[in-house]
């Protein structure tokens, strides 16, 4: 394990992507010191621009962009995080079952898994919001979990049926290990990787569908959360006035954990898949053929 | 061209799937959706028009398998209603308008995504470590995390907006007359540049690094090792020995994009007016215009499942293994 | 017979790990004369694979060339540049790797295989490659009706024969072979060895045999090397290596090699 994390922080990319989004969390967490009150509150004039009182600018209603990016980040990056966590282990849990079981159960498992991959999540997602009206986050959660988990299911049936036939998976089979222990003690520490990188992809897909929906209009408008206010400035047409402050403090939001959750999962990837991991004596190589190459044309 | 059965399976149950939660939803929520739609329709709303509603949404005294027969009969004749905004146009109507702008757009940017991003895949694969790969690999791997809402207002607002590069808003100029003539179809591609590049930077990084990852397995194979031993040029090496096997993970994972890419379309059509499926969807859903969002999924899982299908095909056709049922 | 053909000196290959540079082979030197077939024996992991890639520059991270000079007929190999080395690769010096089954590119036809390379050397049309590649088809003993066929549909054994017809199509002056058989059962392993044989006898080309079989190379070749953690420790004519070696880890590698019963000594 302390290899794993050695590996971990000699990658500059991840430790970038984990400070970015530690950062995020820790504004998100000081809401109340860094935006005292309520960022509801009209605290100016309508679609004021950047000013030193107001950093962010003012939205149409008057309301102080800072503090609702500040604010609306605690929804936004808290849903996200669960869902994308919801995501996961629902994945993970059926990709194991029917990669281990087999079988009938897998017949089935994956039949329904290819089945719900195949339908696009964004209009299943609209249709199932518009039936529900205006929906709280819970119930977005529940949504986003329940349409999005086959991805991971994949990846994970593929990793335990490879992983299945190994010898030390056959071993303790022949030895009379429970199947509970196997999975568990045995086969789930070597999905460690894949299911961080099912993680960080479920996270970003849940945030940008979130997002998505509550651009549309699906979100409760009363409650702040960068979607909701980028739903309130399309709405204000701040694009076509030119209050380019309204749209771009959510949009930067979500674009900067994106950001951070790419370069984490890059480095997620390239520990489940040693060959794409470029370690120092692989790079050294390279770059000498580079060199010998460009001599050796040289000389001719 | 056999395609396993395995695979006719999965899109039968697919489309079977989105029938029955289009079926079942609106009867979950008794009462409401068939009261709004009625609503909804104001003055228009003849005994006869109610009567449809109810009976298509389940408001009636019929055995629900007698009401999904029905549905299902529907479903082969292609009826799928009547849109409550547009009344008294069919569902059928309303979306075929706008069926024909989303595919232009879907396909244009699926097309110019797969050419960028599986050359820039290639050959960052190709020369790895270098400058070229240390630079787009990263890159890539942000073009895929950023959402296609953000990339759409952000190009909306700097090209269209303060830059005024390109028009803001729908599919061709709206005093131009449709034609088959120069200027109509100059319009349509003038319109459709900021889409398509709104579309394309998710599904470019995908492209990328998928490519990437696998033109680098592909690269320590030993059929490479022997196309290079066999004194053949870089250039032929790369693409008939390398890039040609590493397509072949590429196309499942264009197979697999599909559904977002879809969902992209929608936001896209959205943020820039166009006049697609997208566009349809959201006034539809404002309106609460249930027949059309229905209809939409429909439509959409279709068009989902038919290309899978196509890419199926293709995948049959440039790797002869599969043709004999083993991989 | 003169001048040899292929001169090897002072071969240093290194594998450049996280931990360091580890010399795989160290200051190798040898000669391979015109129409010998010489042997390159050793255990596993003794570098003998390894200098068969680098002699054309094929070495896959991390083996790197770190010095030495690979001469033929006088011209170093090493210091060629990447474009005048693929005029020698295939048309002078030939390989046959150790897994036939992964050699052929899978998507493309047998006969293209064989265009691809004939028209990249020698220009030749689509229809002079086909009649070049039947009648190397009809040398290693496949049917030429099958040559649009692709590689899987062939068995692991008649891969390797296709990968031997290639590399005759152009009559290299040297063929290096890597553990040819391997990866075969022991008839098929015979059938394809007794072709190669015939066809050195016929055509006269030299061969370079790395394999860990000593049995195997006691009969065929002229000449042997006998490798040990990266060092060359014996050459010579192979009757003499195996009769009387002069090397002390020689002796036992021939001695390691069990005896039936009433039978004489190894060879």
């Amino acid at each position: 394990m302390s290899s794993g994390l050695k590996l971990f922080l000699r990658q500059k990319k991840a430790v970038a992507g984990f400070i970015i989004i530690v950062a995020l969390c820790l504004m998100a967490l000081l809401a109340p010191v860094l935006a005292p009150g309520d960022p509801a509150q009209r605290v100016g004039r309508s679609h004021q621009p950047p000013t030193a009182e107001h950093v962010f600018g003012t939205t149409k209603m008057g309301r102080d962009v800072y503090a609702q990016f500040v604010w609306g980040a605690r929804p936004s990056l808290a849903v996200g995080f669960a869902t994308g966590l919801a995501i996961t282990a629902i994945g993970t849990a059926i990709g194991l079952i029917a990669g281990y079981f087999g079988g009938r159960t897998d017949a089935v498992l994956d039949l329904t898994t290819n089945a719900v991959l195949v339908i696009p999540n964004i209009p299943l997602l609209i249709l199932l919001a518009s039936f529900a009206g205006t929906v709280g986050p819970m119930a977005i959660m529940a949504i986003i979990a329940l349409t999005s988990w086959p991805w991971g299911a994949r990846m994970t049936r593929a990793q335990t049926l490879s992983l299945k036939n190994r010898e030390f998976i056959v071993a303790a089979r022949m030895v009379g290990e429970p199947w509970w222990r196997i999975i568990f003690v045995e086969i789930l520490p070597n999905l460690v990787p894949l299911i961080g990188i099912n993680l960080v992809g479920s996270i970003i897909y849940a945030i940008v569908a979130q997002t998505t929906l509550e651009y549309l209009g699906f979100g409760d408008p009363l409650n702040v959360t960068w979607g909701t206010m980028l739903y309130n400035a399309q709405n204000s047409s701040a694009i076509i006035v030119g209050a380019w402050w309204d749209i771009g403090a959510p949009a930067l939001g979500i674009a900067i954990v994106g950001l951070g959750l790419a370069l984490l999962n890059f480095t997620f990837d390239e520990i489940a898949n040693p060959q794409l991991r470029s370690g120092p004596a692989l790079s050294r190589w390279l770059r000498l053929n580079r060199l010998r190459a460009r001599e050796l044309r040289a000389v001719r | 061209m056999r395609i396993p059965l395995r695979r006719l399976g999965v899109y039968l149950a697919a489309f079977l799937f989105a029938i029955v939660v289009n079926f079942t939803l609106p009867r979950l929520m008794p009462g409401s959706p068939v009261d709004s739609m009625i609503a909804q329709l104001g003055p228009r709303a003849t005994p006869a028009a109610i009567e449809a509603i109810k009976a298509r949404f389940g408001a009636v005294e019929q055995p629900i398998w007698l009401q999904f027969l029905d549905y299902l009969k529907g479903l082969a004749t292609f009826d799928l209603g009547v849109s409550v905004k547009y009344y008294p146009q069919t569902v059928t109507e309303v979306l075929a308008r706008s069926a024909g702008w989303t595919a232009f757009l879907v396909v244009t940017a699926v097309i110019f995504s797969l050419c960028v991003g599986v050359s820039l895949g290639a050959v960052a694969a190709w020369r790895r470590g270098g400058r070229f790969d240390a630079f787009v690999s990263p890159f890539s791997v942000v073009l895929i995390a950023v959402p296609p809402v953000i990339i759409a207002l952000a190009t909306l607002f700097t090209f269209g907006v303060t830059l005024r590069w390109f028009p803001v808003g729908y599919a061709y100029d709206p005093s131009l007359d449709p034609g088959i003539n120069f200027t109509f179809f100059g319009s349509v591609f003038w319109h459709a540049i900021m889409p398509v590049l709104t579309l394309s930077p998710y599904m470019i990084g995908e492209f990328q690094t998928t490519m990437r990852s696998s033109m680098i397995s592909v690269l320590g194979e030993d059929y490479v090792t022997m196309g290079r031993a066999k004194g053949l040029s870089n250039t032929a090496v790369m693409f008939s020995y390398a890039a040609r096997n590493a397509m072949l993970p590429v196309m499942t994972n264009l197979a697999l994009m599909l559904g977002a890419v879809f969902g992209g379309s929608i936001v896209t059509e959205i943020v820039f007016n166009y006049p697609g499926l997208g566009l349809t969807l959201f006034t539809a859903s404002v309106a609460r215009d249930y027949p059309v969002i229905q209809g939409q999924l429909l439509l959409m899982t279709m068009a989902t499942l038919g290309a899978n299908l196509l890419v199926d095909i293709l995948y049959g056709v440039v790797d002869p293994r599969v043709q004999e049922g083993r991989t | 017979m003169n001048a040899p053909l292929l001169r090897i000196q002072n071969l240093d290959v290194d594998y450049l790990t996280d931990g360091g540079a580890f010399r795989a082979v160290k200051n190798v030197s040898f000669d391979i004369g015109r129409g010998e077939l010489f042997g390159l024996a050793g255990e596993s992991g003794c570098g003998k694979s390894t200098i068969a890639y680098a002699i054309t520059r094929l070495s896959k991270p991390p083996a790197w060339v770190a010095g030495g000079q690979v001469l033929l007929d006088d011209q170093d190999l090493l210091k060629l540049s990447e474009t005048a080395l693929q005029k020698v690769r295939w048309r002078r010096i030939g390989m046959v790797f150790q897994s036939a089954m992964n050699s052929l590119n899978p998507l493309m036809r047998v006969a293209a295989q064989f265009h691809d390379v004939l028209a990249r050397h020698t220009g030749a049309t689509r229809a002079q490659s086909r009649a070049r590649a039947e009648e190397m088809f009809k040398l290693v003993g496949i049917s030429p009706t099958r040559l649009d066929d692709y590689p899987y549909q062939f068995s692991g054994g008649m891969r390797q024969r296709i990968v031997i017809a290639i590399c005759l199509a152009l009559q290299p002056e040297l063929i290096i072979m890597d553990e040819p058989t391997t990866a075969l059962d022991v008839v098929v392993q015979r059938e394809i060895l007794e072709q190669v044989i015939d066809l050195q006898r016929s055509h006269g080309f030299s061969v370079l045999f790395i394999t860990h079989d000593l049995h195997l190379m006691a009969q065929l070749c002229h000449r042997v090397g006998v490798m040990l953690k990266g060092e060359l420790v014996e050459v010579g004519d192979v009757r003499q290596v195996s009769r009387a070696p002069a090397h002390e880890y020689t002796r036992k590698l021939w001695g390691s090699i069990p005896q039936l019963p009433g039978h004489g000594a190894a060879a």
